[in-house]
């Protein structure tokens, strides 16, 4: 049985996370993702410090490259030569999807255009991901990496305390939140070319997307014309609904309570004490009203206790509770190993080590393509040999004109 | 003109609130015929949940509900009757895709798991979107958007460079991200599931949980202990390159200085003060080492002028930098506006009211909205399709099925 997207070929001009999560949707459904990488413009994700294993330096050594690159093929082309950019036309014509992340001038300048690429492969489907469109006024223009979005678009300034500054949500928000919306709308492309033979230029903005993931915000501004900034972590609706210290340094953990037996079930555990029995917590809309005050009942409370334990306990008794978790209680949590969060490679650089799968399961599909990340230019004979049909003489003048490079 | 992508499919949505409605929307938008199901009486919960228009409270006015809903039909049903649950096995046969997100073990509780379902219907896909999964330790918990986001790595580091821990406790993102996390991978499967189903004849079971989903936006914080063994830090100085929204004279900008020629430009923007002229300062090293002699000097500086000038003059100069704007400021930018990114829909209860247009834009077939229904707004023409006369719809209604 075969997985859903075998037969498909995505060049994947893309680097960094963004382009590099949708291609990991796409290559681990089956796709066959060659990464047009050049060691002119070297992927960050392969030298970045923070990913690089035992701080050894390396192009095939980092986790930031192996944790969003497993899947793929990976093969290197000096696109600022003329013979390169054929090079990588002659992989246009036999792809499916063209998968770009350059800023206006640099996907001009190489010709990663959709007007050039339609040219070259009129059935394309080209998806171009930047961060605020690829049309429209100034900022279609900018550089920037993907918080830059967020920061544009509201996100960052509803992410901070009640009247405080703006802040930064974690996580390099929105390079990998985008992905799996992107990949959705791939995948339609992909079934009307199919249906009609009709290509089409997918224009991500990853600032419209967060702007359809915040809709609370964007709806209270149309509706009522309010600009409703930082929040914290106050609901609409839930209180307490917050993080709470927990015994230790820096540990935390959340707790979200909704319903009338809920709250019952949260003072039971903390042994009913007299503050609950305050009339003005007696209901959902009084213990939002009075949150802050509740919030620091409570937090005198947690403050005693573990929060993994606490959690555990909490969810015994019907409370939604969950410890907040730092890297290493991440990599140790017995769900995510259970459920099959994670998976142990043996990698011929770096050796044993621990990466993300994809975060779905479906019942009726072979194993995902989780093989290995590649090394720089790993594939490069079986791409320009195998399907641009070079032989290894011409290969081997391309590599000492740093074409192939 | 309806979108054709996914106009010959069929999907049922039993769900509420945000990730299944979400996922529904995606399909809705790109044409599908997304019948959703909601709970006799009050409806989706999320038609609770305010914004609402002058802050008045109404089940057809949540702006929430309103945005997460539209293009789709409702049907109000209640499957844990045997009547209702009649209506819920017609509807799978002629379905092509389930989107749930109950608490694992529901849908079997009512004698709808997937085996049943896929018995009525083998090229059903059913995907079901719970906090934390069908499988597993925490199966059984109860997740909201705060638990799941929290759970994940990127919760820990919400928001980013804290100075002070015990002052500074983690933070969810805006909104319900961990839910928009889960819908949205949820509807990636959903759409290889299509592809499966294509080549094989054959639906399938996906398990999308949203913890899982969040949790996959830490991948570099993860690297940094799997490969370079250095548990990741929340704090202020574990990334010393910018990264922050930073104060100037009429709001804020985002930039960063990593690289040399970004470190350069940004000088060049400040009019090079003379303090920036020191060579500890010229390599990345550097900076990050003296990030807080550097940083406050960078801050100071940037006090000096407006967004306007910050911005239009560091992207000219080829530094990577952006306006911190306010929802409000958003809404009103010409760039948004020259790309349509809002629409305006039209609702007969609500009013009229712009809306974001859609994730991403599409030269062939543009993700498309039309109103969200009103509650129980298609149940005629449902049950009508599905064969039920008038007289039985009437009866199922008294019994409050419908």
């Amino acid at each position: 049985m075969a997985l859903p997207l075998e037969g498909i070929r995505v060049a994947d001009f893309s680097w960094i996370i963004n382009g590099p999560q949708i291609a990991q949707w796409l290559a681990t459904m089956g796709a066959e993702v060659i990464k047009i990488e050049s060691q002119v413009y070297i992927d960050i994700g392969r030298i970045n410090p923070a990913g690089m294993a035992d701080r050894t330096p390396g192009p095939n050594r980092n986790g930031f490259y192996h944790a969003l690159n497993y899947g793929k093929k990976a093969i290197t082309l000096n696109l600022a030569t003329d013979k390169g950019r054929e090079l990588a036309d002659d992989i246009i014509r036999k792809s499916d999807f063209v998968l770009e992340c350059f800023p206006i001038p640099a996907a001009n300048k190489l010709g990663i255009t959709y007007d050039r690429i339609r040219a070259v492969k009129p059935d394309i489907i080209m998806i171009s991901v930047s961060l605020l469109g690829k049309t429209g006024l100034e900022p279609a223009g900018w550089v920037g990496w993907g918080p830059m979005a967020c920061s544009f678009v509201g996100m960052f300034d509803a992410q901070g305390y009640p009247g405080g500054p703006p802040r930064q949500t974690g996580g390099t928000w929105p390079d990998y939140a985008i992905a799996s919306a992107v990949t959705f709308h791939v995948l339609a492309a992909l079934r009307h070319r199919n249906r009609t033979g009709e290509g089409q230029w997918i224009d991500a903005s990853m600032g419209e997307t967060v702007i359809g993931q915040i809709p609370e915000w964007y709806m209270d501004y149309f509706m009522n014309g309010r600009d409703r900034r930082q929040r914290g972590n106050r609901d609409d609706v839930m209180a307490p609904h917050n993080t709470y210290p927990c015994a230790g340094d820096d540990k935390w953990i959340a707790i979200a309570v909704r319903t009338n037996s809920e709250w019952e079930a949260l003072c039971r555990v903390m042994g009913d004490p007299d503050w609950t029995r305050d009339s003005k917590f007696a209901d959902q809309y009084g213990r939002s009203r009075h949150s802050d005050e509740l919030d620091a009942h409570l937090a005198r409370w947690t403050r005693k206790y573990e929060h993994i334990a606490l959690a555990h306990q909490l969810q015994q008794a019907g409370v939604a509770a969950g410890p907040v978790l730092d890297s290493v209680e991440l990599h140790e949590d017995p769900h995510l190993w259970e459920w099959g969060f994670f998976r142990k490679i043996d990698h011929h650089e770096v050796g044993e080590r621990i990466l993300p799968n994809m975060p779905v399961h479906m019942s009726n599909l072979p194993e995902l393509n989780y093989s290995m990340p590649p090394d720089l230019g790993q594939h490069n004979r079986e791409i320009f040999g195998g399907l641009l049909g070079l032989s290894d003489a011409e290969i081997k003048i391309l590599m000492e004109q740093k074409i192939i490079y | 003109m309806a979108n054709r992508a996914l106009d010959d499919l069929v999907v049922v949505e039993f769900a509420q609130m945000v990730s299944g409605p979400m996922c529904g929307k995606m399909f809705a938008d790109m044409g599908a015929e997304v019948i959703k199901l909601e709970p006799v009486g009050a409806g989706d919960e999320m038609r609770a949940h305010p914004p609402f228009p002058g802050d008045v409270p109404h089940p057809e006015k949540s702006g929430s509900f309103l945005y997460l809903n539209t293009s789709k039909k409702s049907i109000t049903l209640d499957p844990s009757t045997s009547a209702g649950a009649e209506v819920f096995r017609k509807l799978i046969v002629g379905a092509d895709v389930l989107i749930e997100n109950h608490q694992p073990g529901h849908l079997d509780r009512i004698g709808l798991g997937y085996e049943a379902l896929n018995a009525l219907n083998p090229r059903l896909i059913l995907t079901s979107i719970t906090p934390f999964g069908q499988t597993g330790p925490y199966r059984d918990w109860k997740g909201t958007d705060l638990i799941e986001f929290a759970m994940s790595l990127t919760g820990y580091n919400t928001p980013t460079m804290i100075d002070d821990p015990e002052r500074e406790n983690p933070l969810r993102a805006p909104g319900h991200q961990a839910e928009m996390m889960g819908a949205t991978a949820a509807a990636a499967a959903t759409m290889f599931a299509i592809f499966h189903r294509e080549a094989t004849g054959l639906g399938q079971w996906i398990d999308a949980p949203c913890w899982q989903a969040v949790a996959s936006t830490s991948k570099i914080e993860m690297a940094a202990l799997t490969y370079a063994g250095v548990p990741f830090s929340r704090m202020r100085g574990n990334v010393a390159t910018g990264l922050e929204p930073l104060p100037c004279k009429d709001g804020y900008v985002y930039t960063l200085w990593a690289a040399d020629s970004h470190y350069k430009a940004l000088k060049t923007l400040l009019h090079n003060p003379p303090e920036f002229e020191s060579e500890v300062f010229d390599l990345l090293v550097g900076r990050q080492a003296n990030d807080d002699v550097l940083r406050p000097m960078i801050r100071h500086e940037l006090l000096k002028y407006d967004t306007e000038y910050l911005v239009s003059e560091g992207q000219r100069l080829g530094l990577t930098i952006g306006p911190v704007f306010t929802v409000a400021q958003a809404a009103n930018h010409p760039h948004l506006r020259a790309r349509n990114a809002f629409v305006e829909i039209d609702h007969p209860v609500a009013g009229r009211f712009e809306y974001p247009r859609s994730l991403v834009q599409m030269t062939a077939t543009p993700p498309t909205s039309t109103r969200a229904p009103l509650l129980g707004e298609h149940n005629a023409e449902i049950l009508g399709r599905l064969g039920y006369s008038l007289d039985e719809q009437q009866g199922m209604r008294a019994a409050g099925v419908i």
